[in-house]
């Protein structure tokens, strides 16, 4: 169609740019991250201090990688410095005013947990001594504390995708697999930022049966990820008109197809799964190689988060 | 009964004059490069090979399911007793959820104020001196119709009994309350 006059330019169906990719991947990262690190801490022998340098790693990265995703998000508004009008005006029918309400829960219980692990090194003495109370509150209701950061992290983990299918503007978006293949690769980036974390800055205390389970666990929510892929673009074939002219565009058409192609599926998905199978126990099990597989798991969900923001934006049928 | 106003753009008495857009930017002060309102025009070829136009009222359709209003997290976005989807720029954050969930990219972001705006059927100039919004006033075909869809007499529902009307992306469940008179010489463009 012609405009006849005037800039078409507003017309552009790309809203969200990719500070909104690196936000749904870090706040899916931060969710996996504290589940990874709740799962181990819950097993025979890791449920003692000293604490096991993986639980260390989540304790750390959950907090730290939803806070930089949350100022990320907040910088990218158009009016940043109304942001604040999020935490008091609500909307109970908005995906996004349902994260902003598990954010405000989930945001403390992960510092509470992160307290309760490093009370003996940052809070029994020095200049946060007085925060010590606080650390003793979350050993004290340690169990429930983790039970809900659970349930929280699965809600921020799955609300990631849900704020994007919630859209029935675009057909990519609007399926009923995106939150749970969000929330499957947000617990896989987690899985594999703790496991990086934990052999590069808590070597001494990373105990070599939890790092193989742990890997051993990311190679199957892979195998699950790579299902919900498959489900994602199957079914939107099946449902005919624009939705399978959009998922066809879209697993074919220029470099996001590539990304999909290259990044997500081969660097993030099937390298990892070859690699296990193919690979010897020793080379499998070596540090050097749980950290490098885990960096292209990482690689390839934010190339997910990615490919599916702006393939999803810009092929609406 | 409170008014819920609605619109019919007749694509066989619109011949693409501009006249409506050029109104509506200077009645409602639409910064330069941002559009509420633009006509499009796509050239048809019609099966015996006659040769037309099919003309497109590109602005805000008034949904009654509104998407945009839905994911607002502050109800920065709304709809008001007379059925207008409106902006309150004082609750809005930017966060572009209400720009992207609008199937039909009735939003802009307005330039000065950073948040999006769109087509009010001139709520805030005209309609509330009791006037017609501005590109309805300016028609010189009178391609559009403007009026309130609860009274029966209005004029919108003489023409809506009388014409065959349809609406954009029906099956999206929006409920839009612009209607669209098809081009009698071709098919229908939903």
């Amino acid at each position: 169609m012609n405009q006849i006059w005037g800039s078409m330019e507003q017309y552009n169906t790309v809203v969200w740019h990719w500070p909104i990719a690196v936000y749904l991947f870090l706040a899916g990262l931060s969710a996996g991250a504290i589940i990874s690190a709740i799962v181990i801490k819950w097993m025979k022998g890791n449920d003692v201090s000293p604490w096991d340098g993986i639980i260390k790693a989540g304790a750390i990265l959950a907090p730290v990688t939803i806070g930089a995703g949350l100022l990320l998000l907040i910088t990218d508004l158009t009016r940043p410095l109304h942001f604040w009008k999020l935490l008091i005006h609500y909307n109970f029918g908005s995906v996004m005013t349902l994260g902003v309400l598990a954010l405000f829960a989930y945001f403390p219980v992960v510092i509470l947990f992160f307290m309760g692990l490093f009370k003996k090194e940052l809070f029994e003495t020095g200049s946060l001594k007085f925060l010590a109370p606080v650390a003793d509150f979350a050993l004290t209701y340690t169990r429930l504390i983790e039970g809900i950061t659970l349930v929280l992290a699965v809600g921020v983990g799955a609300y990631t995708g849900f704020l994007l299918s919630a859209m029935n503007s675009y057909p990519l978006f609007n399926t009923p697999v995106l939150p749970a293949l969000f929330l499957v690769s947000g617990i896989s980036a987690g899985i594999s930022a703790n496991l990086i974390v934990g052999l590069l800055f808590f070597n001494s205390s990373t105990k070599d049966s939890n790092v193989s389970y742990l890997h051993g666990l990311d190679v199957k929510v892979i195998f699950v990820e790579l299902f919900f892929l498959f489900i994602l673009f199957v079914g939107m074939m099946y449902q005919g008109g624009s939705a399978e002219h959009v998922a066809k565009m879209a697993l074919s058409t220029g470099g996001l197809s590539s990304l999909l192609w290259v990044g997500v599926i081969g660097l993030g998905l099937v390298l990892p799964i070859g690699l296990n199978f193919a690979l010897p126990q020793g080379v499998k099990h070596s540090h050097g190689f749980v950290i490098f597989n885990s960096l292209i798991v990482l690689v390839g969900v934010m190339s997910l988060r990615y490919y599916i923001l702006y393939a999803g934006q810009i092929f609406v049928g | 009964m409170a008014k819920k106003y609605g619109m019919i753009h007749d694509n066989n008495l619109c011949i693409g004059c501009q006249a409506c857009s050029v109104a509506c930017r200077s009645e409602n002060k639409i910064p330069e490069s941002v559009y509420r309102l633009q006509v499009w025009v796509k050239q048809e070829e019609y099966p015996n090979g006659q040769l037309g136009y099919e003309y497109h009222r590109q602005s805000c359709v008034q949904c009654e399911n509104t998407p945009c209003v839905s994911v607002c997290p502050t109800k920065a976005s709304h709809v008001n007793e007379e059925g207008i989807v409106l902006v309150d720029v004082d609750l809005c954050v930017g966060c572009l959820y209400c720009v992207a969930a609008c199937p039909y990219q009735a939003r802009y972001v307005h330039p000065v104020t950073k948040a999006p705006d769109k087509c009010t059927f001139c709520h805030e100039s005209r309609l509330s001196r009791g006037e017609e919004p501005a590109c309805v006033t300016v028609c010189p075909t009178d391609a559009l119709v403007f009026g309130d869809l609860n009274d029966p007499k209005s004029k919108i529902n003489k023409v809506l009994s009388e014409k065959v009307t349809y609406r954009q992306k029906e099956t999206l469940g929006t409920n839009p309350k612009m209607f669209i008179v098809p081009n009698h010489k071709g098919g229908i463009n939903s």
